[in-house]
């Protein structure tokens, strides 16, 4: 299965493994091994299995049948302390860091080296200095781990998870949360500890970043390991294809049969630092824009800065062909514009209040008499508004945290039609619910846009965006790299475009 | 995604040398509040008389060791993201304690002062417990504890002070002065430097900063964070009860009602010290000087002979200004941590 011809010793093994969760089964019989010095890259949709792998091999999780092997030896049901005994080290996607504290104290978090007099801070940040510049990096073990770039946060990360040298190393997209121009810093430091020996697992979307450190790469899809490739002799439309499998459904268009509208929104060359450094987009009436681009691209602060939330560095931003400035979440609610958050449970729903309150919070104005909110308005219009959207509920005072995620996304989307917004933003607006209701959200956003309304849809599964969207924007490396017009939108377009196109691929 | 916890990579040079000043947020409050106290030596030293003699400043020591040896602990409290607003009940319960014990029960004098700091830092611990492991927020577990101390010291004492004997060697040494200077101001300073040295050189002390910034991170790392909660409050019974017995050899009796709303210039020393209010950052040598600040003003509005009731105005007023000017200086930092 290994890409290089002689075998190195096997590091990791998972042989047979099914992990399967009530209703799903997220490893269907897997078999994977990861060699000493080996980069090995997992690839795979979200969805794919790559994760409850991870979980698998450092000991978060036990698979239901099948067996983890790490350095020869059953892992069994020993979990995480089985798993570093043997020598597996994780960084998962957030940082662990304490901001305040010194990188030396952070590196020895809770096992500070003793000294003759409390804490040895010289030996410490003595080794913590050796640590960091057996990787090459020159980072003052001194400093406020709060003021280090977050690429050289995951360094330190990186080089805490190596101190009890580990034989296997897993790095779960570590550098979604950064700028592209930080990336080299981290794939310098995974190459240096490969060359020490360790095994790597190198989880991450970016085909460049992929092809620039690793050698293999597992294809993961649907619960099971499709393939694994050499990546010098495979090119990106093959692993595409791969990650994608051939899924006629996925691939259906959207039919266009309407007049696209005057343009009602306009970003003109918007910087948002660090991630987003020139994007220029319209925005029509009648139209649903999808927005696709990796964990880490900047959809997120992109669509934050247009609804207000984030300072902008550059560009301006017109509504209705008059420019907004300078950007307030105050006057682009004005404006028409709402957003619909990413975190729905954090940001979106208000858990405590019933579903009508969380529906009429937009706007009180038009549910209450003489300043005097009216029980019997509110309850008119959420109920409108619920049967519209079908949120099923006995009773809409019943708090929104009773209720399903696809009735609560529902819900937060009421709210800005109840505020009769005329540009809609949904950030991930079908992350974590159930297929019917994500049909329900599609069939909602089409709606709305029918009315003359626009609508931007962010998703991170993009076999989604061709379904509903009649224009779509990648952005990457900081600006929109292509657009796709309905019915000429394909995922495999979308994935190949999100990951790095061909050309970047040759110049590399 | 939690990635605005840093600045952006591409900073300009300028704005690079700005952002690592005000990082260590730490070092500006010391030296704004060093400033801070030497402008007020200055005026006070011009405008009031007999402030610089020397019985006054002893005086001046006097008083912020009552506030400054309990500062110490709540800093590392403030530090770890907690709160105990429960210290004037504390104080004078612990006084009351130490008066009763010495003569309604019969107790020498320093099993009396030992007793008073068992049962003080078993009040300390309820209040641990209680925020650990039951996650009762402290505010309201020491809220609570200060209502209970205030009350069973008043039922107790039917709010009459216990007076302590008169010829109490070790009481007139507590209350006395070694080598000129007030013991309770030698307490406060070795209070002090023994509170600096755990709160930097440490586990337990890095594990409060820990617990403070990433409660996440440090239970991770294998950090205890409910005995480290425990402990911070446990502690905070036994300063109490030091400051109890000073307080009781000061007074020559036990007084249930005493130290009024002194928890409010411990918290306000520590906070005008440049301790986070969210945890994870501050220093004792910050608290020290906040203790400075606000006993300064305390003892110049008293020489400057203002209205008592109009003191409480522009202590209050004042304090509230050194607040927010050292919220304005750290407002880069936490702003990108909030946002």
């Amino acid at each position: 299965m290994s890409a290089s011809t002689e075998q190195p010793e096997i590091i990791a093994q998972a042989i047979g493994v099914t992990r399967s969760y009530p209703g799903v089964i997220a490893l269907d019989n897997v078999d994977f091994e990861v060699g000493r010095g080996e980069v090995r890259a997992l690839l795979g949709q979200n969805g794919a299995g790559k994760s409850t792998l991870i979980r698998l091999l450092s000991g978060v999780d036990v698979p239901s049948s099948g067996t983890i092997l790490i350095a020869g030896t059953d892992l069994g049901s020993e979990g995480v302390h089985g798993a570093a005994d043997r020598g597996v080290a994780t960084c998962y996607q957030e940082l662990s860091l304490v901001a305040d504290l010194t990188v030396a104290e952070n590196f020895f978090l809770g096992k500070w080296p003793r000294g003759r007099f409390g804490i040895d801070t010289k030996a410490m940040a003595t080794r913590a200095a050796e640590a960091l510049a057996s990787l090459g990096a020159t980072i003052d073990p001194n400093a406020i781990t709060g003021t280090l770039t977050l690429a050289q946060q995951q360094i330190v990360e990186i080089a805490r998870a190596l101190q009890d040298d580990p034989k296997l190393l897993i790095l779960d997209e570590p550098t979604s949360a950064l700028a592209s121009a930080e990336v080299a810093l981290v794939l310098e430091t995974v190459r240096r500890v490969a060359a020490k020996g360790v095994a790597v697992i190198y989880v991450s979307h970016r085909m460049d970043e992929i092809r620039q450190i690793a050698a293999s790469a597992t294809v993961m899809r649907n619960g099971k390991v499709v393939k694994t490739l050499s990546l010098g002799e495979s090119d990106t439309a093959t692993i595409i294809r791969l990650m994608i499998g051939t899924d006629p459904e996925n691939q259906r268009p959207q039919a266009v049969d309407h007049e696209p509208g005057p343009v009602v929104l306009e970003a003109r060359e918007l910087a948002i630092p660090p991630k987003v450094t020139d994007v220029s987009f319209q925005l029509r009436a009648g139209e649903i824009l999808g927005l696709a681009g990796l964990l880490g691209s900047g959809r997120t602060e992109l669509l934050r800065a247009i609804a207000g939330f984030e300072r902008l560095g550059g560009g301006d931003i017109l509504v209705d062909g008059e420019t907004i400035a300078p950007v307030t979440p105050r006057r682009m609610r004005r404006a028409g514009i709402a957003m619909t958050p990413e975190d729905r449970k954090r940001e979106g729903a208000l858990m405590n209040l019933g579903i009508d309150e969380n529906i009429v919070m937009s706007d009180y104005r038009s549910v209450s008499r003489s300043g005097v909110l009216s029980v019997s308005l509110m309850r008119d219009a959420s109920e409108a508004l619920a049967r519209r959207l079908s949120i099923k509920a006995h009773d809409l005072a019943q708090p929104i945290s009773t209720m399903s995620g696809g009735n609560q996304q529902k819900a937060v989307i009421a709210r800005w039609l109840h505020a009769d917004a005329d540009i809609l933003l949904l950030d991930e607006p079908t992350r974590g619910v159930d297929v019917e209701a994500k049909a329900q959200i599609y069939a909602i956003m089409r709606a709305v846009a029918d009315e003359g309304k626009a609508v931007v849809f962010v998703s991170s599964e993009l076999e989604e965006l061709p379904l509903c969207c009649d224009r779509v924007l990648v952005l990457r490396d900081g600006s929109i790299q292509r657009e796709f017009v309905a019915p000429h939108i394909t995922l495999s377009d979308l994935l190949e475009a999100s990951m790095a196109s061909h050309s970047t691929q040759e110049a590399s | 995604m939690i990635d605005t916890t840093s600045p952006p990579v591409a900073l300009s040079p300028g704005r690079r040398v700005l952002s690592s000043l005000t990082a260590n947020t730490t070092l500006i409050n010391i030296v704004g509040l060093l400033a801070a106290i030497v402008l007020l030596y200055i005026v006070l030293s011009t405008t009031a008389t007999g402030f610089l003699n020397v019985a006054n400043q002893l005086g001046l020591l006097r008083q912020a060791a009552i506030i400054g040896i309990t500062a110490t602990g709540m800093t590392l409290v403030i530090i770890a993201g907690e709160i105990d607003v429960s210290v004037g009940p504390a104080v004078a319960l612990s006084s009351v304690i130490t008066a009763e014990a010495i003569m309604t029960w019969g107790l020498p004098t320093p099993l009396a002062i030992l007793v008073t700091m068992v049962i003080a830092i078993g009040w300390g611990s309820l209040a641990g417990v209680l925020r650990a492991r039951f996650r009762v927020p402290s505010f309201i577990a020491t809220l609570g504890l200060w209502s209970m101390l205030r009350g069973i010291g008043q039922f107790w004492t039917n709010a009459l002070p216990v007076p302590l004997p008169e010829d109490d060697p070790i009481m007139n040494v507590l209350s006395g002065s070694i080598l000129g200077v007030p013991t309770p101001a030698w307490a406060m300073i070795i209070t002090f430097l023994v509170f600096g040295f755990i709160a930097r050189k440490t586990a337990y002390g890095r594990s409060v900063f820990a617990t403070g910034g990433n409660p996440a991170a440090a239970r991770l790392a294998g950090i205890n964070v409910s005995r480290v909660r425990i402990i911070l409050f446990a502690t905070m019974g036994l300063l109490a009860a030091i400051s109890g017995v000073f307080l009781a050899a000061r007074l020559g009796s036990g007084n249930a009602g005493a130290a009024n709303g002194l928890e409010f210039d411990v918290i306000a020393a520590v906070v005008i010290g440049g301790t986070a209010m969210a945890g994870g950052r501050g220093s004792l040598i910050g608290t020290f000087l906040g203790v400075l600040f606000i006993t300064l003003i305390g003892n110049g509005l008293v020489l400057l002979g203002v209205n008592s009731f109009l003191q409480n105005v522009i202590r209050g007023a004042i304090i509230v200004a050194a607040v927010l000017l050292n919220v304005t200086l750290s407002r880069r930092r936490s702003a990108q941590a909030d946002d």
